[in-house]
C-alpha cells in the first residue's frame, strides 16, 4: 500500500508539474522575447563562449551574480593586460560581455585594450619582422573594430562607442583612417545627444586634405544650430581657419575677428595654440598665419610669443606678455598646458 | 474528513496563527544574525572600488554604483535564496522531532492549513530580512550617489562644461541611485526566493531527510537559472539556424516542463541594476507567475501531505 500511494504521489506530482509547465511555458517564453527585446534580459549565450565560460558560467547563471561575476572577470582581465596576455584578455572580455551584455563599460573597455594597448604591444614587438609587426598590429585594431562594433549590435544607442570608433580611427598614433572616423562620428553625432561628437566630425573634417570646405560648412551649420559651440577655443580657432580658407566660394565673405573672437588677445591666444596644432596634428592652417601677424603687431606681442620668431612647443599662456607660466610644469615636467579642449 | 468535523476546508485565520508561530520558530533560531554580517558587507561596499571605475573622468562614472547595487542585489538574492531553502526543508522535520505537529495535526487543522500557514511563515520572515536588507541597500546607495554626483559636477565645472550638460551628466548619475525600478529588482528576488520556499515545501512532504530536501532544492534552483535555455531550444531555431535533434527536444521538454524558470526574475533584478526601463506591469506579470507557481506546489504538497501517516 505504501509504494503504491510512492508511486501514486510521483505520478501525481508529474503530471500536476507538467500541465502547469504547459500552461505557463508560452507565457515565459513570451515574456523572456518582450524582456529581451526591451533589453532587460540578457540575449542568448552561444555555445562557443559557454565553453569559455566554465565553472565561471555556472556561478554567472546564478542572475544576480552575473554582473557580479563580469566585475570580478575584469580584475582577471587587468591581470591578463598587466602580463600583456592578449588572447586570455579576449577571451575574458568576451565571457565578461556575455555575462553582462548592456554593460557599455566593458564593451568599451575590452575595445580599447584590444585597439590601443595590444596593438600597441604588436607595434612595439621588435623582435619580429616589420612585415609581421604590421600584420599583428592591424589585426589587433581591426579586432578592437570589432569589438566595439559588437557593443553596438548588443546596445544600439551606445553612441559613445560611435564616438570611440571615431577616436581610434582618427588617433594619428595609429593607423588613421579617416573615412571610418568620419562615419563613425557621424554616426556618433546622429544620436544628438552629444555636442563633442558634431564638433568632433567637423575638427576631423579640418584634418582632411581636401575636405577643408565640407568642414568649413559643416562648422556653420554647427553654430548656426548652437551658437555656444563657440565657447570652445579649438571650434573658434578651426572656424577661423576654415572661414579664412581662399578656395570657399566668393559668396562667404571673410570673418571679422571679433565675430567669432571675444577679444583680440582671446584670438591671437587661440589661434597660437592652434597653430601648434597644425604642425602637430595636420589641422588646416588657412590663413591664420597673416591674422597672427596683424594681431602680434596691434597687441605688442613679446617676441618669444611670435611663432614666426620663435619655435615654442608650449601652448601659449593667458597672460603671454609675462614668462611665468611658461616653465614646465614643476611635478610632471611637462609643458604648461593652457588648453581648455 | 474536515467536512465531518465541521471545520471548513481552508481557514485564513488558522493558516495565520500557524504562519505567526512558524515566525516565532524561525526567530528563535535566530536567523536575523545573519543581517549583521550582511549589514558590515553592505555598509563596507561603500569603500569599495576597482580602481577604472573611480572618479568623474572615468568613461562611465554610474558604474560605481552599478557595482554596488549588483553587490547588494546579488547578496540579497543568494540569503534569500538559501534561506528559503534551509529554512522551509528544516520545518516539517523540526515539527515532527519536537512532536509540534502531532498536536497541530490532532486538533480540527486541516492540512493543507498547515502547509500554507508554514509557507507563509518563512515568506514572512524573508520579507523581514529582505525589508530590511533594502533598507541598507538604499541608504548606502543614497550616500554614494551623492558623493559621485557631486564629485562629476566638480570636474565637469573645472573642464568647462555649461551648467546644462553638468546637471545632464549628474541627472545620469542620480538615474542609477535609489529608485523605484530599483524595488523592482529586490521584489523580483522575493519572489523566487518565495516559489524556491515553494519548491522546498513541495519536496520535503516526501523527503525523508532534511538533506535530500536541501540538496534537492539546491539543484532544482541551479536548473530554475538555466531552465530558459532548455525551453528556448523548444522555442526557436539554434545557432547557424540549426534545428535540435529528436533528444535534445525531449530533454527540453521535459526540463521545461518540470522545473521552474528563475531567469525571468533574474533578469528583472538585473535590469533594475542597470536602470532598465521595467513598470509595474512586468511587476504584475512576475507577481502573477509567482502565485502561479506557489499555487502549484502548494496544492501538490497538500497532495502528498494529506495522506502521509508519521
Amino acid at each position: 500500500m505504501k509504494r503504491f500511494l510512492k508511486s501514486r504521489n510521483i505520478l501525481v506530482i508529474a503530471a500536476g508539474l507538467a500541465i502547469s509547465g504547459a500552461i505557463r511555458m508560452p507565457v515565459e517564453q513570451k515574456l523572456t522575447e518582450d524582456y529581451r527585446e526591451r533589453r532587460i534580459a540578457a540575449p542568448k549565450v552561444s555555445v562557443e563562449t559557454w565553453n569559455q565560460m566554465g565553472q565561471t558560467g555556472l556561478a554567472g547563471t546564478f542572475g544576480g551574480l552575473r554582473s557580479v561575476m563580469a566585475s570580478i572577470l575584469s580584475l582577471e582581465a587587468q591581470d591578463h593586460f598587466s602580463n600583456q596576455e592578449w588572447y586570455e584578455l579576449k577571451q575574458d572580455y568576451d565571457v565578461i560581455t556575455s555575462l553582462d551584455p548592456y554593460n557599455l563599460f566593458y564593451w568599451s573597455h575590452g575595445g580599447w585594450h584590444l585597439a590601443y594597448n595590444a596593438a600597441s604591444w604588436a607595434r612595439n614587438r621588435h623582435d619580429l619582422k616589420p612585415i609581421q609587426r604590421d600584420t599583428m598590429e592591424r589585426e589587433y585594431l581591426e579586432a578592437g573594430d570589432t569589438f566595439y562594433r559588437e557593443g553596438l549590435r548588443r546596445i544600439p544607442d551606445a553612441y559613445h562607442l560611435w564616438g570611440e570608433l571615431g577616436s581610434l580611427w582618427s588617433n594619428r598614433f595609429k593607423r588613421p583612417d579617416y573615412e571610418r572616423a568620419l562615419e563613425a562620428y557621424k554616426m556618433a553625432a546622429s544620436f544628438g545627444k552629444s555636442r563633442i561628437y558634431e564638433r568632433r566630425y567637423v575638427y576631423l573634417l579640418a584634418q582632411i586634405p581636401g575636405r577643408e570646405i565640407e568642414g568649413y560648412f559643416e562648422a556653420r551649420k554647427l553654430l548656426e544650430q548652437d551658437p555656444s559651440h563657440l565657447r570652445l577655443p579649438s571650434f573658434r580657432a578651426i572656424l577661423y581657419a576654415l572661414w579664412t580658407n581662399p578656395s570657399l566660394p566668393l559668396s562667404e565673405d571673410r570673418p571679422e575677428i571679433l565675430e567669432i573672437f571675444r577679444s583680440e588677445e582671446e584670438a591671437y591666444r587661440n589661434l597660437y595654440n592652434y597653430r601648434l596644432r597644425t604642425e602637430e596634428e595636420g589641422y588646416f592652417r588657412g590663413s591664420i598665419d597673416d591674422t597672427l601677424r596683424i594681431l602680434a603687431n596691434k597687441l605688442d606681442v613679446p617676441p618669444d610669443w611670435i611663432p614666426f620668431l620663435v619655435n615654442s612647443r608650449y601652448r601659449i599662456p593667458k597672460d603671454f606678455r609675462s614668462k611665468r607660466n611658461v616653465l614646465p610644469h614643476p611635478r610632471s615636467g611637462n609643458p604648461y598646458f593652457q588648453g581648455e579642449e | 474528513m474536515s467536512d465531518r468535523l465541521g471545520t471548513s476546508f481552508f481557514s485564513p485565520r488558522r493558516a495565520g496563527i500557524i504562519a505567526l508561530s512558524t515566525v516565532t520558530q524561525l526567530v528563535r533560531m535566530k536567523v536575523f544574525y545573519f543581517l549583521a554580517p550582511i549589514a558590515l558587507l553592505f555598509v563596507g561596499l561603500q569603500f569599495f572600488d576597482v580602481f577604472w571605475y573611480e572618479g568623474p573622468e572615468a568613461s562611465q562614472p554610474q558604474q560605481e554604483l552599478m557595482m554596488h547595487k549588483n553587490l547588494c542585489l546579488g547578496t540579497m538574492m543568494l540569503f534569500s535564496s538559501l534561506f528559503a531553502i534551509v529554512s522551509t526543508a528544516l520545518l516539517i522535520p523540526g515539527d515532527i522531532e519536537d512532536r509540534t505537529l502531532y498536536t497541530i495535526l490532532c486538533k480540527p487543522v486541516p492540512r493543507l492549513d498547515y502547509l500554507v500557514g508554514k509557507l507563509l511563515g518563512v515568506i514572512s520572515v524573508i520579507f523581514v530580512a529582505m525589508l530590511v536588507m533594502d533598507i541598507l541597500m538604499v541608504v548606502t546607495l543614497h550616500y554614494r550617489t551623492q558623493a559621485v554626483s557631486a564629485e562629476l559636477g566638480e570636474y565637469l565645472g573645472a573642464i568647462g562644461w555649461g551648467e546644462e550638460e553638468v546637471r545632464q551628466g549628474q541627472a545620469e548619475v542620480a538615474s542609477h541611485g535609489p529608485s523605484l525600478i530599483l524595488q523592482y529588482g529586490v521584489w523580483a528576488h522575493f519572489f523566487k526566493a518565495s516559489i524556491i520556499a515553494a519548491v522546498a515545501l513541495l519536496i520535503s512532504t516526501f523527503s525523508t531527510s532534511t538533506l535530500f530536501t536541501i540538496a534537492s532544492s539546491v539543484m532544482i534552483w541551479i536548473i530554475g537559472a538555466i531552465q530558459s535555455l532548455a525551453r528556448e531550444g523548444l522555442f526557436t531555431k539554434g545557432e547557424y539556424g540549426v534545428e535540435p535533434g529528436m533528444v535534445d527536444r525531449i530533454l527540453g521538454t521535459i526540463i521545461s516542463l518540470l522545473f521552474p524558470d528563475f531567469q525571468l526574475f533574474e533578469s528583472v533584478s538585473d535590469g533594475a541594476a542597470r536602470a532598465m526601463e521595467i513598470g509595474m506591469f512586468d511587476m504584475l506579470h512576475l507577481g502573477g507567475l509567482t502565485f502561479f507557481y506557489i499555487a502549484i506546489y502548494t496544492v501538490l504538497s497538500w497532495f502528498v501531505f494529506s495522506d502521509k501517516e508519521f
